[in-house]
């Protein structure tokens, strides 16, 4: 369904036809482009200028040889596009983006701390995702740098900084509020937040590194544990990623079941957030309900994949496992008490007061702020941007279901939560759909070990948002370079703009309603 | 008087400040309350509750605290010494002396110390009370206990004045400011006779008392532990059975004040302190369960949002429903 009919491979033609620019279409995405350092900022004014939902997705640093490449993936409102720089590794310096697409801000960064890209002109510096005692001029995803042979400087001692009136309230990388470590300093006046100091990092695994030297099969495995939520859209993404490389076709059977798994996927997690935002306000009992209610769908994970968390389910070619018939009724007995259920909670979102006030005007992100700073999945819809990949560009067999695309206006910590709480519903429709139209035959292909040259990207509507694969692949039996950007590294500058000038009350509500993931973010 | 009834006089006071109706009894009781209030919380969402520590978990909360005192303690170099150690004792010691002042079976703790103003006297010592939460957390030299503490300031100076006030309607019903007046007086409760000043009184108490929807000094996700973060092992043992005695207290007064107190529905004569305390305890179990349902049943609201319902809702209607008691006297008196 696109949202606009720009063609943006024809604007770009036109508006850069005097630059020496290589567009190959069909490839990564809509289209290649290719352009000498320098140029891709023209790219971005132009693309800026062609189309409001131009965002940045993600920034792939590659280790070319003598060169490094940047990749810099975009997302316009109907294409997908791939925007090729190659700088010297003696000399890697590139300018940035970030001030015509503010989007670009954490990727430049990870790239430059990851693959050492010297990017000029990003306001922030120093680590971001490696720990502070990381020693200097050592880049882990460059080609000559074994990590087990890094020898780390010693801790450094806490600087002692005088901010004057500010109190720091630091949250994390233990707290409360946050379920994984993750550091965000809070400079607060009195109860109003002032500024927010951002550091990442804290379970930085190096999951890219890792799976370049292991082989495509266990690099499903290894990506699915980047995240245990949402460890299905991991293994999907890898996986699709892979397929086009291999150009393999999966049996649409394959197809369906992967879909199940996903949407199931999506409504535990979905249920998920939705309670752990009871615990966030006070609200145990909300937290209790919701996650009494998880459960049947833990288990149903179990009926359809064997596992109750890491489902392990998704490989190369298909799934692992096929659905049994005797299955199928107990998958929509469960569905169906759920959706009992669903009235309840939607009326306690959308009315009960002491929810309201906690949740409505806070953490306001306006629809242009939204678009500027490239925010994906519910994040976006609450925003009232309607960026869905289900829709936009349709993976397994999202293409063949119908479902709505659930989108809201007011932007704020409620319309984030109520997005997710329509999702689910819309989520049992999906596999409901699914089980009734259940194609016959296989559910898998053999696919061959040794994965040819190539390079792919994949797209798969996570619950937090748009989850990106980039793989590269070498002839051999294991890749390249993989590249993981996850939705809430994508989400968290909304956080990071909507916070200041609320109250440190308005910080917790504020920050799950992005449904933070940060094992995800690290890697 | 002979000697002989001066010593018996005089264990049995220390019977009665000691163990009953005194500190072993308010301290057990207080644990009793703590366990109700778990168990019917957790049932409300769905969970068990405490199970394994004596039947149904009953004993539970005394588990805890002795769990808590044999733990480490720990003194940040930074604290306030002395006032970061005394104040959790202070807090204790001033809540249950002025449950002392209850009469839970029928007459004060300590017989006899009931004087003509103890009702300002009992509040008072609530006041004092909170104020050593505060000192506990302003103490502690850290963030989230610096915020927490400023919150358990901001909240308590808010709410203790429609609280005061709200006391007032009692003790103008009863034209005394004695607490044992004001139960003896009342053969038809208060909150019958002045269901308004009732209301907004347990309402007002959940705010004073720190509880769901106003329990923003302990939003754990916000400040952590409030102004408790730094304290652990026995000083936290103490912080938290505070707590718990507070709410007693709380439930207390607003039996005492609104409900008769240890008087029952129907007059026995036979074992009058019996009779009285089962009365006594079975209405602040009732007002436990109320709170804890009102606990569960909302999410926490923001302190701006809490003072602003303070200053703008019930100072307000405190404010009005002193004058409807002064006004409605006339024909409520004869009840009285």
């Amino acid at each position: 369904m696109p949202k606009s009919n720009i063609d943006i491979v024809k604007t770009l033609e036109s508006k850069l036809s005097s630059k020496s620019v290589q567009i190959l279409p069909g490839q990564l995405g809509t289209a290649t482009v290719k352009v000498a350092p320098g140029d891709h900022r023209d790219v971005f004014r132009a693309l800026v200028d062609a189309d409001e939902y131009t965002a940045i997705s993600a920034i792939s640093g590659l280790d070319l040889g003598a060169n490094l490449g940047v990749y810099y993936h975009v997302r316009t409102s109907n294409a997908f596009l791939t925007i090729e720089v190659e700088v010297p590794k003696d000399n890697p310096k590139i300018q940035t983006v970030n001030d015509i697409a503010p989007s670009a801000t954490f990727h430049e960064l990870e790239v430059s701390d990851l693959i050492g890209v010297v990017v000029e002109g990003n306001p922030r510096s120093g680590h971001f995702v490696l720990p502070e005692t990381w020693p200097e001029g050592v880049f882990p995803l460059r080609k000559n740098v074994n990590a087990s042979e890094v020898k780390q400087n010693p801790p450094l001692p806490e600087e002692k900084s005088d901010e004057g009136k500010l109190v720091k309230i630091v949250i994390g990388p233990q707290h409360p509020a946050l379920l994984e470590p993750e550091k965000f300093a809070v400079l607060v006046e009195g109860e109003t937040v002032k500024a927010v100091q951002p550091r990442i990092g804290y379970v930085h695994r190096g999951v890219e590194k890792a799976s370049e030297s292991r082989s495509y099969l266990q690099d499903v495995y290894l990506v699915e544990r980047i995240c245990g939520i949402c460890n299905s859209c991991h293994a999907t993404g890898f996986v699709e990623a892979v397929e086009r490389i291999l150009k393999t076709e999966v049996p649409p059977r394959g197809k369906y079941l992967r879909t199940i798994i996903l949407e199931v996927n999506r409504i535990h997690s979905h249920l998920l957030t939705l309670g752990h935002a009871g615990l966030e306000i006070g609200y145990e009992t909300l937290f209790q309900y919701f996650w009494r209610d998880r459960e049947p769908i833990m288990d149903l994970q179990e009926i359809l994949t064997g596992n109750r968390v890491v489902s392990s389910s998704l490989t190369v070619g298909g799934v692992r496992r096929d659905l049994k018939d005797t299955d199928i009724p107990k998958i929509r007995s469960v569905l169906s008490d759920l959706r009992k259920r669903l009235p309840f909670y939607t009326e306690l979102y959308q009315n009960e007061p002491s929810i309201r006030a906690r949740m409505q005007n806070v953490g306001t992100l306006k629809r242009e702020d939204a678009l500027k700073l490239g925010v994906v999945g519910p994040v976006a819809r609450g925003s009232g941007v309607d960026i869905d990949i289900r829709k936009d560009d349709p993976y397994e067999a999202y293409g063949e279901i119908p479902f709505n695309e659930i989108v809201r206006s007011s932007g704020d910590t409620w319309a984030r939560m109520n997005v997710r709480m329509d999702e689910v519903e819309e989520s049992i429709k999906i596999i409901e759909y699914a089980l009734d139209h259940m194609p016959t035959g296989a559910y898998r292909v053999k696919v061959p070990r040794v994965v040819p040259a190539g390079e792919a990207i994949a797209r798969v509507e996570a619950p937090r948002g748009e989850l990106f694969y980039y793989v590269k692949a070498n002839g051999s039996t294991m890749p390249e370079r993989v590249k993981v950007r996850t939705p809430t590294f994508s989400n968290i500058p909304a956080f990071l703009k909507t916070a200041i000038g609320e109250t440190i009350a308005d910080v917790p509500p504020n920050f799950v309603s992005l449904d933070p993931c940060f094992s995800c973010t690290d890697r | 008087m002979n000697g002989e009834e001066t010593v018996i006089d005089y264990l049995l006071l220390l019977f009665r400040v000691l163990v009953f109706p005194g500190f072993t009894f308010i301290v057990l009781f207080t644990m009793f309350c703590d366990w109700v209030e778990r168990k019917f919380e957790a049932r409300m969402q769905n969970r068990m509750g405490p199970t394994f520590t004596g039947p149904g978990g009953i004993l539970q909360p005394i588990a805890d605290f002795i769990k808590l005192l044999t733990k480490e303690e720990i003194t940040p170099c930074e604290t306030k010494r002395n006032i970061y150690r005394y104040a959790p004792i202070l807090a204790f010691s001033v809540l249950v002396f002025a449950l002392c002042f209850l009469p839970i079976d029928g007459s004060s703790v300590i017989p006899g110390v009931s004087f003509a103003g103890d009702l300002i006297f009992v509040m008072a010592l609530v006041s004092i009370a909170n104020f050593a939460l505060f000192l506990a957390g302003w103490s502690s030299s850290n963030p989230y206990s610096a915020v927490g503490a400023a919150r358990v300031l901001t909240q308590f100076l808010g709410y203790d004045i429609p609280l005061v006030l709200l006391a007032l309607a009692p003790a103008f019903l009863a034209k005394s400011l004695t607490i044992s007046t004001i139960v003896s007086s009342q053969w038809l409760p208060f909150a019958i006779l002045a269901p308004w000043a009732f209301v907004l009184f347990v309402i007002t108490m959940q705010a004073e008392l720190e509880k769901d929807p106003f329990d923003v000094p302990h939003a754990e996700s916000e400040v952590v532990g409030g102004h408790e973060t730094e304290y652990s092992g026995g000083k936290l043992a103490f912080l938290k059975l505070a707590r718990d005695v507070q709410i007693v207290f709380g439930a207390g007064l607003i039996s005492v004040l609104f409900l008769g107190g240890a008087n029952g529905p129907v007059p026995f004569g036979f074992l009058p302190q019996f009779w009285g305390t089962l009365w006594f305890v079975l209405k602040v179990l009732g007002i436990v369960l109320v709170s804890e349902y009102m606990t569960v049943l909302f999410a926490r609201l923001r302190i701006d949002q809490v003072v602003r319902a303070n200053w703008r809702i019930i100072l307000p209607l405190s404010i009005l429903s002193l004058i409807l008691t002064v006004s409605l006297t006339y024909w409520i008196f004869p009840l009285v």
